[in-house]
């Protein structure tokens, strides 16, 4: 409606234009929070005595292996921002999917360590299976075990009206403290004095992109340092899943009906319950997914640094920044797996404390809630205009930018 | 700016120990023509632990100074880090790369065997594979520590203390808080334990583990049952989480014993620290692959080697303590007394 509006005014806007408009709209928000989020970064880094030009140089070339000055080499920096983004876009999507339905899933970080307390069971106990059976079993095992604990979200919220945000986080601690039973003296701990577990059978193992060869060169260095792995398909392909979903499947229309209106969605006979049950089983199954693919890639074992693991919480953000679309949380994973693999190339080259990426990513999600754009639209009606807004505007809310593409994504379709 | 601006500062200070070393002895100097660089990774404790990064990181700063090294520092801020930071040093052909801390074990043994050319140092621990079995790399130096020699003479103390009647309590009860029961910390309370039932035959040892090596909370609430069963000296060996041992003591009045870096401050309690010289470890680790001197394999600190040690604190100890530990100290350095690795028949008081 508001776009026929505007091509009644006068000139008849052509479709691509009209699309790329209505794209620049949506990523205005992101977009300004991380502008945002950078300025101030540089404001702090100058105030505290250091160049922020200097930092973000460091940044970049730790993150996409660009304007190095310090001789790092930049298919290693490509290669670590990927590993790093990986299980975001999973755990991204896992928390999106329930945002949609109007469900704040923070207990993705849970999903996450069950799905790969489940992988590394399955992978020790059938360590000698062949890897054509054994591979899938693991990330199905990962899947299930993340489904079966953000299921139990599910069916408490559907059942009983238990908050999830409550239920969420204290299963997070659940899953922690499970973990740490394992590997502390518990049934999975590799040998006494360790606090990691055995590692999973060679059959589990996800294969990286290049052959893991120490003495095959490649861009200067052994080819086993580049550990982007074929977990990277999987996520591109857990997001286009999403998206299909979404947008293309009746249980994503349920989803985004439940989501607006709870009440709607009951009077045109959809299930609530059934369909707040199932968001969170499939939630739950790509934070598992995230988990299992982190072990059978990367780590192959389960170590202490789970107790610690913060890729759940990431996710939150991620899916925030990404708006909640696919697109969305592929690209703000790229920027937060850039962010963590340029934090320690920033603190080697330019001195500057690795800490500050954590600032930044909490300044971008900060100025996201506080949508200091539609602030600043607002109070400055002009400013609006002349980016050609029309009047209708998206709805006031935390989600306000969210709900604005899918606003927009509902008139693509129409 | 600021950072090459550094970078010819070092470089200045280099040149500058060069014509000095030259002009002074005419010492064997080419080997030392190129800048020795050295990068340190930290693992997740960071920089201000209090404990062994920071150590780590004072031994770096001494080594820059004293030879001009360059010297960079990355702090781990969650297991995922480890690999990428050891490679990013190693693929930027650093001389040395050191990784603090037994949690890195298997990322050292990852990337010390795709840079073979790249020397490692590891704190507490060997470059293993999954399996936790040491690859034995040529290019790894594993820097282990005698803890059981620190925890001996911190022993010692309590010992005579008990013996003299002179503790809070005279009860001839004292404790060990360990945080897991790995090797490093059973070492610790192997010695403490000896050490005490030598010069104390009638002292009875409470050993006790909280599981952790972080939460204060934990590790107070082990102190707080050893002391209420009588123990009046307390040694902690459970890091940040030990802090909760220190200060269970001090508010239940009775005496406690620091670990790894002199911990004093902690606590008014704190009579003794047992020392872990980490920054000796890593200076000397530096020294070594500036001179040439560096092999792979282990090398052990001990009391022999100033690598281990113990420092009095908030009390002022008696003259007889004094000369008990320093006799013990000699005899453990000529060999006539070894302190075990492992706590000597956990069964028998």
């Amino acid at each position: 409606m508001a776009a026929s509006s505007t091509a009644a005014a006068g000139r008849p806007a052509p479709p691509l234009a009209a699309s790329l408009r209505r794209a620049g709209r949506a990523v205005a928000v992101p977009a300004g929070s991380v502008v945002f989020a950078f300025l101030m970064g540089a404001v702090i880094v100058a105030v505290t005595g250091g160049n922020p030009f200097a930092a973000y140089q460091a940044l970049i070339c730790g993150g996409f292996g660009l304007l190095c000055s310090g001789g790092e080499n930049a298919g290693l920096q490509v290669s670590n921002t990927i590993v790093f983004l990986t299980p975001l876009i999973m755990a991204g999507v896992a928390v999106a999917l329930p945002f949609r339905a109007g469900l704040f899933n923070i207990g993705a970080e849970g999903q996450l360590i069950v799905g790969a307390i489940a992988c590394t069971t399955v992978g020790i106990h059938f360590a000698a299976a062949p890897a054509p059976v054994l591979l899938p079993a693991v990330l199905l095992a990962g899947m299930a075990a993340g489904a079966a604990w953000a299921g139990i979200v599910g069916v408490l919220k559907a059942l009983t009206g238990a908050h999830e945000v409550v239920t969420t986080i204290m299963l997070n601690y659940i899953a922690q403290w499970l973990l740490r039973f394992l590997i502390i003296g518990g049934p999975l701990q590799l040998h006494n004095g360790f606090s990691v577990s055995s590692p999973i059978g060679a059959g589990a193992h996800l294969s990286t992109l290049l052959p893991h060869d120490d003495k095959l060169i490649v861009f200067g260095l052994p080819a086993s340092v580049y550990r982007v792995h074929v977990g990277l398909l999987i996520a591109l392909l857990a997001a286009g899943t999403y998206a299909f979903l979404l947008w293309r499947s009746s249980f994503g229309y349920e989803v985004r009906a439940v989501g607006q209106s709870q009440k709607a969605a009951r009077y045109a006979g959809m299930s609530v319950r059934r369909t707040i049950i199932l968001t969170m089983l499939i939630s739950g199954a790509f934070a598992g997914l995230a988990g299992a693919v982190q072990i059978a890639a990367v780590d192959h074992n389960l170590t202490d640094k789970y107790f610690s693991d913060t890729t759940g919480f990431d996710a939150i953000a991620v899916a925030l920044l990404g708006l909640g679309t696919a697109t969305g949380i592929v690209f703000a994973a790229i920027l937060f797996g850039a962010l963590h693999g340029g934090g320690a190339v920033m603190q080697s080259d330019a001195g500057i404390s690795g800490n500050l990426v954590y600032v930044l990513q909490a300044l971008i999600l900060f100025s996201i809630a506080a949508n200091f754009l539609r602030t600043l639209k607002l109070r400055l009606p002009a400013v609006g205009r002349a980016a050609g807004t029309p009047a209708a505007e998206a709805p006031a809310g935390a989600l306000a930018g969210e709900s604005a593409t899918a606003l927009a994504d509902d008139e693509g379709l129409a | 700016m600021v950072h090459s601006g550094l970078r010819v500062v070092t470089a200045l200070a280099a040149a500058g120990a060069l014509l000095s070393a030259c002009g002074g002895t005419g010492s064997p100097g080419a080997s030392a023509s190129k800048t020795i660089k050295v990068g340190l990774v930290t693992d997740i404790g960071g920089l201000n632990d209090k404990s062994f990064n920071h150590l780590a990181y004072v031994g770096l700063q001494k080594a820059k100074s004293d030879f001009g090294v360059q010297g960079d520092v990355t702090e781990s801020h969650s297991g995922d880090d480890y690999v990428p930071n050891l490679t990013n040093y190693a693929s930027k052909k650093y001389d040395l790369v050191i990784g603090v801390g037994f949690l890195m074990q298997q990322a050292v043994g990852t990337v010390s065997g795709q840079f073979p050319s790249v020397h490692f140092a590891i704190i507490d621990g060997a470059g293993t594979d999954a399996n936790g079995t040491d690859l034995k790399h040529s290019n790894v130096e594993s820097l282990f520590f005698k803890e059981q020699d620190a925890g001996a003479l911190v022993g010692v103390i309590s010992g005579v203390l008990e013996k003299d009647g002179a503790t809070p309590k005279k009860s001839h009860k004292i404790g060990a808080v360990g945080g897991v029961s790995i090797p490093p910390v059973n070492h610790y309370i192997a010695g403490y334990k000896w050490a005490a039932k030598m010069e104390d035959p009638s002292v009875k040892v409470f050993v006790g583990y909280s599981n952790n090596f972080t939460d204060p909370a934990k590790c107070a609430g082990v102190a707080s049952s050893q002391i209420s069963q009588g123990a009046d000296v307390l040694f902690q060996v459970a890091g940040g989480c030990g802090l909760g041992v220190l200060q269970s003591a001090g508010q239940a009045h009775v005496y406690s014993i620091g670990v790894d870096a002199d911990q004093k401050d902690a606590d008014a309690s704190v009579i003794a620290s047992a020392l872990k010289r980490v920054d000796v470890a890593t200076y000397d680790a530096i020294k070594g692959v500036k001179d040439g001197t560096f092999q792979g394999g282990a090398l052990t600190f001990s009391l022999q080697n100033d690598g281990v040690g113990y420092q009095a604190d908030n009390l002022q100890l008696p003259s007889d303590v004094m000369t008990a530990v320093q006799d013990v100290s000699a005899k453990i350095k000529s060999g006539a007394l070894t302190p075990p690795a492992d706590i000597p028949d956990p069964t028998v008081p």
